[in-house]
């Protein structure tokens, strides 16, 4: 276990400042201050070679939870444990073995080639010369920017740049590597380039925790996913453990040839009625195994055709996040 | 030590290369800052000129203590000043937070990041200065240049504690790049000789917050005229230092508790 997170909580103090000019001139002089739970307890352990997806809604405190994992913000109590350390106690010994992508901030250096800020990161980490070319050299090759690390940041493409800010992130060889929101923005092949990078890297060793609203993120990549709400852990297993979370639900399109018998029985939700001889319907196996089904609709009726499919992931996040 | 002198070159590097990446402005905002910090001291050559002076100083005095302000402002503003700016500019764009997952101080981070080659024009400009009005006068003898040099160097020391001030308010007054307004507001004072303000401002100048120490004292100690209470403006700079290392760290605390 390399991570270890036990009943974190983190408060902020907000002010409230009104929105006529009356309240916000009042509010110049006297402030009315609101306490803000972000995180309310949050407790997990992550083991060495991981990758664990954070998902939930904006604002329900994944950054939070990311910035006190990452050494950047003090928790207002709880215990975090990470590779030996408490981040916020001994920050420097510990990013020094931490990486972090942001997909909003930039670590590059808008007007210089990213080599540049490669370099500023190698006096940052002292990096000894040949770890640095070996590295750089593998990074560059495995994610196809050869040509792009000598050209000014500004003009490269997102795409280009964020695979730029990964090699900044990892040229010191990270054990733990924290991701925030990686691919905000990209095209389709750059994901697919990053996320292969993301999966090779992982394949080496590397620990990645990763937050993303982007649901093939953690379908393609995280085999366990957290989900937070309103600063509680809601959730914490694996991806099919999430698909099969609010029941076992299927997606069933049927064609019948004479009409369709009536749908009003347990187990069977009409999403879509096309027509009388076609229908698109949620099916609760638990309630009605899939053959009883079958059997009802023949029985009545004869299928012509028939497709059956898993509740797509966003369906079940959904439902998660309006808990 | 070696890592941290590497570390900074490879800050000046960079920042350098940011700031070549478009030469023309490289070159021109280097030539505006010197023709705003030949304003001061062409000031004082017109009051010269025109018969008036400053009372026991003559011209070439009054340029040297000058040159000196110059030239310890060009010295700190490209070199550590620019924390001031690099950390309002940071907080505002929430940037603060990547010099955190760096393997070093967040100040050290703040110096190495935040090199300002625009202000070399002020160190072009103090260098120019100095060597004019020290042409003019007769030649300081060994023992005055040591007296000098050191305590230029708490002149720095001011100059650093001043920083720490700064940045640690542009940390928790978000974007507020007027707090620089405040340095120059009070740091003005220690390019005049002191006899020219009354007791009051003297005591400030020197036991208090010792600005006298960025131009007037090591320059008068140069010109052979050691400034009252140079001792006490050398203690209180140090003072300042420390209590601004402790202003900074307060604030640099409530911003990690508190979140940008």
């Amino acid at each position: 276990m390399i991570i270890n997170v036990e009943n974190l909580v983190k408060t902020f103090k907000s002010y409230e400042r009104g929105n006529t000019l009356k309240e916000v001139a009042v509010s110049l002089f006297v402030r009315k201050t609101k306490l803000v739970e972000a995180v309310k307890g949050i407790s997990f352990s992550i083991d060495k070679g991981e990758l664990v997806g954070f998902l939930g809604p904006n604002g329900a405190g994944k950054s939070t939870t990311l910035k006190v994992l990452t050494g950047i913000l003090f928790p207002t109590s709880g215990k975090v444990d990470i590779l030996g350390y408490t981040p916020w106690k001994d920050r420097k010994k510990y990013v020094a073995r931490i990486g972090a992508v942001f997909g909003q901030k930039s670590q590059l250096l808008w007007d210089i080639p990213p080599l540049d800020a490669f370099n500023l990161n190698k006096a940052i980490y002292s990096i000894p010369d040949s770890n640095f070319n070996k590295k750089l050299n593998y990074m560059v090759e495995l994610l196809g920017v050869e040509n792009l690390v000598k050209k000014p940041t500004r003009l490269l493409s997102l795409g280009e740049r964020m695979k730029c800010e990964f090699i900044m992130a990892m040229l010191h060889s990270p054990e733990i590597v924290f991701l925030d929101e990686p691919t905000i923005g990209l095209d389709v092949i750059a994901k697919e380039k990053i996320r292969e990078f993301i999966l090779e890297m992982n394949k080496q060793g590397v620990t990645f925790i990763l937050t993303t609203h982007d649901l093939g993120d953690i379908e393609q990549l995280a085999k366990r996913v957290i989900v937070i709400n309103h600063g509680e852990m809601i959730f914490d297993n694996t991806i099919d453990a999430l698909k099969s979370h609010l029941g076992t639900k299927k997606l069933v399109s049927i064609t019948t040839q004479a009409p369709i018998p009536p749908l009003e029985i347990p187990g069977v939700l009409v999403k879509n009625k096309l027509s009388d001889y076609n229908a698109e319907l949620e099916l609760d196996v638990n309630i009605m195994e899939l053959n009883q089904f079958i059997d009802y609709i023949n029985k009545n009726s004869t299928i012509n055709d028939m497709t059956l499919q898993e509740l797509p992931i966003e369906e079940v996040i959904k439902k998660l996040y309006t808990i | 030590m070696i890592n941290a002198i590497k570390l900074h070159l490879q800050g000046i590097k960079s920042a350098l290369a940011v700031r070549m990446a478009y030469r023309a402005d490289f070159f021109i905002s280097i030539l505006i800052m010197l023709a705003v910090e030949a304003f001061m001291p062409l000031v004082t050559y017109l009051i010269y000129k025109n018969g008036a002076s400053l009372p026991g100083w003559n011209m070439y005095e009054a340029l040297l203590i000058q040159g000196v302000f110059m030239l310890s402002r060009g010295i700190s503003f490209p070199f550590f000043f620019g924390m001031v700016w690099n950390t309002i500019q940071r907080v505002q764009e929430g940037t603060f937070d990547l010099l955190l997952i760096k393997p070093k101080s967040v100040l050290q981070m703040l110096i190495v990041t935040g090199f300002d080659s625009e202000d070399l024009g002020k160190l072009i400009g103090g260098i120019v200065l100095f060597t004019v009005s020290l042409v003019n006068i007769p030649f300081p003898g060994l023992g005055l240049w040591l007296k000098f040099i050191v305590l230029f160097f708490v002149s720095l020391v001011v100059m650093f504690g001043f920083g720490l001030i700064l940045s640690g308010f542009g940390i928790v007054w978000i974007g507020n790049f007027r707090v620089y307004e405040i340095f120059f507001s009070i740091a003005n004072f220690g390019m005049y000789p002191a006899n020219i303000f009354s007791k009051a401002v003297v005591t400030f100048i020197t036991a208090i917050i010792p600005v006298a120490m960025l131009g007037f004292v090591p320059a008068s100690q140069l010109l052979g005229r050691p400034a009252e209470g140079t001792l006490i403006a050398v203690v209180s700079s140090i003072v300042f230092l420390f209590v601004s290392l402790l202003f900074w760290k307060a604030m640099f605390r409530r911003y990690n508790s508190a979140g940008g």
